[in-house]
C-alpha cells in the first residue's frame, strides 16, 4: 500500500516534466535545420582505458555504472585505488571521499569542469550526485594533464571530475528521449527523464530531471549490551528532485559554448548515531536547495592560441532542524545560505608543437548568511574573495613529457561582526613527468610532486563558539612515482592495462576539531601526518568468443597514514582513525548478446576509530559483494535496458563509521527506454 | 585466506600496542600513602560523543593492577554506553550516570557488577542525601531515586540544563547552566530543601554555572562558563546558611570547569592549565599552581581530592580523542604516580576495601 502511494506521488510530481517534454518539441521542430551536410568525424575509440598519464587517472563511464552496482557517484568510484569512501549508511546518508589518506576537503569535485564549492564546510556529499545524467567520472591524483583550464582545477590534492552527457544527435533524428525508473529496497522510487534535442547545426540542448523518494529504512544488527538484536534504522528517509539543463553551441571542436542550469532540492531525515541503550529515534531533518548556473566558452585558433572562459553563479541553502534540542525553545532551527560568484579565464599558446604555456586567472566571491531561531549576535556573516593565478607549461622532449605549474592563491575575508581571518597569500608548485623508455612497448614511467593546501572553511573559522579565525591552511606535500603498462593484444585477451604507483605525502597544520566537552570545543591547527601508500590497478578484457566476453578490473591500495604530531605522545606513529591499511576491490563480468552478469567485491581491512589504535576501538574489516544483471535489447527500434542489482549480496553486518550501521542486503531494479 | 590475514594483522597490532603500553604504563609504586581502607579508584572515561565508548578504569592500590574497563569485564562484555558523565559511590553501590545513553547504571561498588539500569533523560550528575540519589536531567529536572528500591520516585523541576549538584548544610545546590541556549544561558543555582524535596530558591550567579564544590566552612563554590561573548566565566561563592552570594571573582579560567574542595583548600583549573589553590578559611588565593615538581598537564579534565590520604588527583584529556592520563599528587603537589586511563577521563571515585 505504502509502495503504491509512493509510486503515485512520484508519478504526480513528475507530470510537469512530462508535459514540458510533450509541448516543447513542436516549437523546436518548427525551426528549420539549415545544415546541409554534417561534418562528422568518426573517432575510432579504443576500449583500452587511458592510463598513460603523468599523474594517475582512474575513470568510470556511464555504461559501467550498472556493472559496479552504483547508485550514486560515491558508489561509482568506490573501487578506485586510493579511494576510501566515508559512508554513514543508508540511501540518504552522507558519503564523502578521502583520497590517499587526506581528508575530504582535499578532493575538489568538478561538475563539467567547474568546481562544486562549499565554502561553509568544504566536504562535498557525493550521495547528492545522481548518475542519471553522468557521462563519466574521473579521478585525477594531483591534477589533470591539460593545462588550459580554470585555475581552480589546480587547487586540490586530487580532482574528482564529473562530466554530464552531451547531446550527439544527427539531423535525421534530431531528438532523443530517455525515460526510466529505479525502484527497490529502502522504499525507493526514482523516475527519471532525459530529453536531448538538436536545434540546428550548431545548437542543441539536454534536460535531465529525476525525482527520488525513499523511506530509507533498513535493518541492522545492534550489539554492545552483551547480546545482539535486529533493529530498524528509522528517520532515514529522503525525498529529492533535480533538474539539470544544458544548452550547447558548437561551431566545431575548436569553437564552442555551453550554458548549464542545475537545481537540486531535497529533504531528508538524519538518523544520527546509534546510541547504546537509547532507543529514542532521532527527529533531526535536513533540507538542501542548491541552484547553480554556469557557462563556458572555448576557442582554439589555428595559430595555436587557446582561450577558455568559465563563469558560475550559485546559491546553496541548507536548513537543519532538531525538534528535540534542549534549549529554551526546545528547538534548533538553523538556516544557512551561501552564495558564489565565479569568473575564470585561461589562455594558452603553443610556442611549438611540443611546447605549450598557459595562464589562468580566477576570481571568486563567496559569502555565508545564517539565520538561527535564537539571537546569535556573534555570527560574522563572512565574505571571502579568492584570487587565483596559475602559470603552467608542458613540454614533450622525445620520450620525455614534462609539465609544471605554479599557483598563486590570494584570499581576503571580511566579516560583519567579530574578527576576520587574516589575508593569505600562497604559492604552490606542481611538477609532473612521464618517460617512455621503449617505443611502442606500452610501458611508461611517471612521477609527480605537488605542494598544495586546503584553506579553512567558514565553519572552521567562524562557527559559533568553536570557530577559530587564526587557523592556518592545512598543507600537503605529495610525491608519486609509478609505472603504467597498457597493450592491445591479439590472443584470448583483448587488452591489458596495468598501473602501479607508490606515494608519500606529508601533512602539516592539520585542521582538527578539539572538543572541550560534549557541548563545546574549538578548531585548531594541530598535527602532522606522514602518509605512505601503494596503488595498483589492473583492467583487462577478453576477446569475444562465441559471443561471450569477459571483463576484469582489480584495484588494490595500501595506505599507512601515521600521526607524527608529537614524538612524546602515546599516539605518535599510530595509524589515523578510519584509515584501513588495505583495500582490495575487484569487478568481474561476462557479456553475452543481450545480457551481462557482473560481480563486484570490496574488501577493507580493519580500522580504529580513535587515535589510540587499541583493541577497544577496533572496527573489524569487511568484505562486501554486489551482483548485477543487465539486459538490453531493441524494441521497435527503441533501445531498452533493464537491470537488477543486489548490494551487500551476502547480507553482511558492518560499519564504515562507528555507531552508523550499514544496510544489509538490498535490491534495486531499473528499466529505461530510449525513444 | 583473508580471515587469516586480518587476524594476523590484529594480533600483530595488539602485540605492538601491548608492548608499547607496557612501556608507557609503567606504574611507579606508591610509598608514602598507607591508606588502609582504600581498595582503589575508578576513573569514568566519557569516550567520544556518539561513539558508545565510555569506559570505567579501575586501579587497584594493592596489586597496582589496571583494568581498562571494569564495567565490561564485570558484566560479560556489556558496554557502559555513550558519554558516562558522572560516577559516585554511596554505601555499597556505585552510580554511573551515562548522559547520551539516558541511563543510570547502579552497580556493586566493589565488583562493578550491574544491579539495575534506570532511565533518566539526558542525565548529567548525581549526589546523595539520606537514602536518596539526586540526578540532574538536562531537560530541567532533578530525578530523585530511592537508593534501596533503586527506582525514581519524583522529579523536581529546576532551571535550564542542570549540570552538577552538591549537598551542603542539608540542602541540595543545583547548577542551572542553560548551556544549550547559546547567547542566553541560565544564571542560577537552585536550592532544594531535602525534607520537602522541592526547590525553595534560585540564587543568581555568573552566567552558565556548571560545576560545584562545598567546603567545610559553609561555602558553596560555583564555576560558570559565562556566555562566550560579553560575560566572562568565573567563580561565585555562596553562603550555605543565608544562601546569599558572598563573593564573585573572575580568574582566567579558559572554560576549565574542574573544582574540588579538601580541608582548608579549594582547587580549580586556570586558563594556563595550572591547578590554582584557594584558601577556604581565609577566602584568599593561596597558590597559582598546586603542582610543585614541574609536572605539566596538557588538558586538566577533572580534579579529585582524597580526604583520607590528602592526595590530589588530576586527569589529563590531552587531545580529547586519545587515551588520557591520571596523575596522583601528594598534598605538597609532588607527583606520586601516573596511569593510563581512557578517552576524556571526566570523573574519579574512591572505593574502600
Amino acid at each position: 500500500m505504502q509502495g503504491i502511494e509512493h509510486y503515485l506521488k512520484s508519478i504526480l510530481s513528475f507530470l510537469p516534466g512530462l508535459f514540458l517534454c510533450v509541448v516543447l518539441p513542436f516549437s523546436v521542430n518548427a525551426q528549420t535545420d539549415t545544415a546541409k551536410k554534417l561534418n562528422e568525424v568518426k573517432v575510432k575509440t579504443s576500449p583500452i582505458p587511458q592510463v598513460q598519464s603523468m599523474a594517475p587517472i582512474q575513470q568510470i563511464s556511464a555504461n559501467a555504472f550498472d556493472q559496479y552496482g552504483a547508485f550514486d557517484v560515491a558508489g561509482a568510484i568506490r573501487n578506485f585505488s586510493g579511494v576510501n569512501i566515508k559512508d554513514y549508511g543508508g540511501i540518504g546518508g552522507l558519503k564523502t571521499v578521502s583520497v590517499r589518506g587526506l581528508g575530504a576537503n582535499h578532493t575538489a569535485v568538478l561538475y563539467d569542469g567547474i568546481l562544486v564549492s562549499d565554502a561553509e564546510n568544504g566536504q562535498i556529499d557525493l550521495s547528492k550526485f545522481n548518475l542519471n545524467n553522468v557521462q563519466d567520472i574521473t579521478l585525477f591524483n594531483g591534477q589533470p594533464a591539460t593545462i588550459c583550464m580554470p585555475a581552480r582545477s589546480f587547487t586540490a590534492a586530487s580532482i574528482l571530475s564529473i562530466r554530464t552527457i552531451k547531446p550527439a544527435l544527427t539531423a535525421n533524428k534530431p531528438y532523443q528521449v530517455t525515460a526510466g525508473i529505479k525502484a527497490g529496497s529502502f522504499g525507493l522510487i526514482e523516475p527519471y527523464l532525459q530529453w536531448q534535442q538538436r536545434i540546428n547545426n550548431n545548437w542543441s540542448f539536454i534536460v535531465n530531471s529525476y525525482f527520488e523518494d525513499a523511506n530509507g529504512r533498513y535493518k541492522y544488527q545492534s550489539s554492545g549490551n552483551g547480546s545482539s538484536s535486529t533493529r530498524d534504522r528509522l528517520n532515514s528517509d529522503i525525498s529529492a528532485r533535480q533538474v539539470d539543463g544544458a544548452l550547447y553551441w558548437t561551431k566545431n571542436d575548436s569553437n564552442k559554448f555551453n550554458l548549464h542550469i542545475n537545481y537540486y532540492d531535497s529533504e531528508r531525515g538524519l538518523p544520527g548515531a546509534v546510541i547504546l541503550y537509547n532507543a529514542n529515534t532521532s527527529r533531526e531533518r535536513l533540507w538542501n536547495r542548491d541552484f547553480f548556473m554556469q557557462a563556458g566558452y572555448e576557442r582554439i585558433w589555428a595559430s595555436g592560441l587557446h582561450l577558455f572562459l568559465n563563469t558560475k553563479l550559485s546559491q546553496n541553502y541548507l536548513r537543519y532542524l532538531n525538534p528535540d534540542f534542549l534549549n529554551e525553545q526546545h528547538l534548533l532551527d538553523q538556516r544557512f545560505t551561501q552564495r558564489e560568484v565565479y569568473q575564470s579565464a585561461a589562455l594558452a599558446y603553443h610556442f611549438a608543437p611540443n611546447w605549450e604555456v598557459s595562464y589562468s586567472t580566477d576570481v571568486a566571491v563567496n559569502d555565508l548568511n545564517v539565520l538561527f531561531n535564537y539571537p546569535y549576535p556573534l555570527f560574522p556573516h563572512p565574505t571571502r574573495l579568492t584570487m587565483l593565478n596559475v602559470l603552467a607549461s608542458n613540454l614533450t622532449l622525445g620520450k620525455l613529457q614534462l609539465e609544471g605549474s605554479l599557483l598563486n592563491t590570494n584570499i581576503t575575508e571580511t566579516v560583519k561582526a567579530g574578527r576576520a581571518a587574516p589575508a593569505r597569500n600562497n604559492f604552490s608548485p606542481t611538477l609532473l613527468a612521464a618517460f617512455k623508455p621503449f617505443e611502442n612497448s606500452g610501458f611508461q614511467l611517471r612521477a609527480f610532486y605537488k605542494y598544495i593546501f586546503r584553506n579553512p572553511t567558514f565553519d572552521d573559522l567562524y562557527y559559533g563558539g568553536i570557530g577559530n579565525p587564526n587557523l592556518k591552511p592545512e598543507f600537503t606535500n605529495q610525491f608519486d612515482l609509478g609505472a603504467t603498462y597498457s597493450k592491445a593484444l591479439n590472443g584470448f585477451i583483448d587488452y591489458i592495462a596495468l598501473t602501479a604507483d607508490a606515494y608519500y605525502s606529508h601533512v602539516t597544520n592539520k585542521i582538527v576539531f578539539i572538543p572541550k566537552d560534549a557541548y563545546n570545543g574549538s578548531i585548531q591547527n594541530f598535527g602532522k601526518v606522514d602518509i605512505k601508500g601503494i596503488d595498483i590497478s589492473l583492467k583487462t578484457q577478453t576477446k569475444s568468443i562465441s559471443g561471450y566476453k569477459g571483463s576484469l578490473s582489480l584495484n588494490y591500495s595500501y595506505l599507512q597514514a601515521l600521526n607524527v604530531t608529537d614524538p612524546t605522545s602515546s599516539i605518535y606513529l599510530n595509524q589515523l582513525p578510519y584509515t584501513p591499511k588495505n583495500i582490495l576491490a575487484f569487478n568481474a563480468g561476462i557479456d553475452h548478446g543481450h545480457i551481462g552478469l557482473y560481480f563486484n567485491q570490496v574488501i577493507s581491512s580493519s580500522r580504529y576509530y580513535t587515535n589510540d589504535n587499541l583493541p577497544y576501538d577496533y572496527i573489524p574489516g569487511y568484505a562486501i559483494s554486489d551482483a548485477s544483471f543487465v539486459y538490453h535489447t531493441v524494441l521497435n527500434n527503441k533501445p531498452l535496458r533493464a537491470s537488477i542489482g543486489v548490494n551487500n549480496l551476502f547480507d553482511k553486518s558492518y560499519f564504515v563509521v562507528q555507531s552508523y550501521p550499514m544496510p544489509g542486503r538490498s535490491l534495486r531494479l531499473s528499466i529505461q527506454i530510449t525513444i | 585466506m583473508k580471515q587469516i590475514k586480518l587476524s594476523y594483522l590484529l594480533i600483530a597490532i595488539t602485540f605492538v600496542v601491548t608492548l608499547a603500553s607496557c612501556h608507557k604504563d609503567k606504574v611507579i609504586p606508591k610509598t608514602n600513602n598507607p591508606t588502609a581502607t582504600r581498595a582503589g579508584l575508578y576513573v569514568l572515561n566519557q569516550g567520544g560523543f556518539g561513539s558508545n565508548n565510555s569506559t570505567l578504569t579501575y586501579y587497584d592500590y594493592t596489586t597496582k593492577q589496571l583494568t581498562a574497563d571494569l564495567f565490561s569485564t564485570a558484566n560479560g562484555g556489556s558496554k557502559i554506553g555513550d558519554t558516562g558523565n558522572d560516577v559516585e559511590i554511596y554505601g555499597s553501590k556505585m552510580y554511573i550516570v551515562v548522559n547520551n545513553s539516558n541511563r543510570v547504571d547502579v552497580v556493586n561498588a566493589k565488583t562493578g557488577k550491574l544491579i539495575k539500569q534506570d532511565s533518566v533523560h539526558q542525565c548529567r550528575s548525581v549526589a546523595f542525601y539520606k537514602g536518596n540519589a539526586f540526578i540532574t536531567s538536562y531537560d530541567g529536572n532533578v530525578a530523585v531515586m530511592d537508593t534501596t528500591t533503586l527506582s525514581i520516585s519524583k522529579y523536581i523541576t529546576v532551571g535550564r540544563n542542570p549540570e552538577q549538584l552538591v549537598v551542603s548544610n542539608d540542602k541540595l545546590y543545583v547548577a542551572n547552566s542553560g548551556g544549550l541556549s547559546f547567547g542566553n544561558p541560565d544564571k542560577t543555582v537552585s536550592v532544594i530543601d531535602l525534607t520537602s524535596l522541592a526547590e525553595t530558591k534560585k540564587i543568581t550567579v555568573t552566567a552558565n554555572p556548571v560545576s560545584l564544590a562545598a567546603d567545610t566552612y559553609g561555602n558553596v563554590y560555583v564555576i560558570s562558563l559565562g556566555d562566550f561573548a560579553s560575560v566572562q566565566g568565573g567563580i561565585t561563592v555562596i553562603d550555605n546558611k543565608t544562601d546569599a552570594v558572598k563573593s564573585q571573582f573572575a580568574p582566567s579560567l579558559g572554560y576549565n570547569i574542574p573544582i574540588a574542595a579538601q580541608g582548608d583548600y579549594v582547587y580549580y583549573v586556570t586558563a594556563d592549565n595550572k591547578i590554582a589553590v584557594y584558601n577556604a578559611k581565609t577566602q584568599t588565593a593561596a597558590q597559582a599552581n598546586f603542582i610543585t615538581d614541574g609536572t605539566v598537564i596538557t588538558t586538566p579534565y577533572t580534579l579529585a581530592a582524597d580526604a583520607l590520604s590528602g592526595e590530589i588527583f588530576v586527569t589529563d584529556a590531552k587531545d580529547y580523542s586519545s587515551n588520557g592520563t591520571l596523575y596522583a599528587f601528594d598534598k605538597t603537589g609532588k607527583l606520586e604516580y601516573s596511569i593510563v586511563v581512557g578517552i576524556n577521563p571526566g570523573k574519579i571515585a574512591f572505593v574502600n576495601k
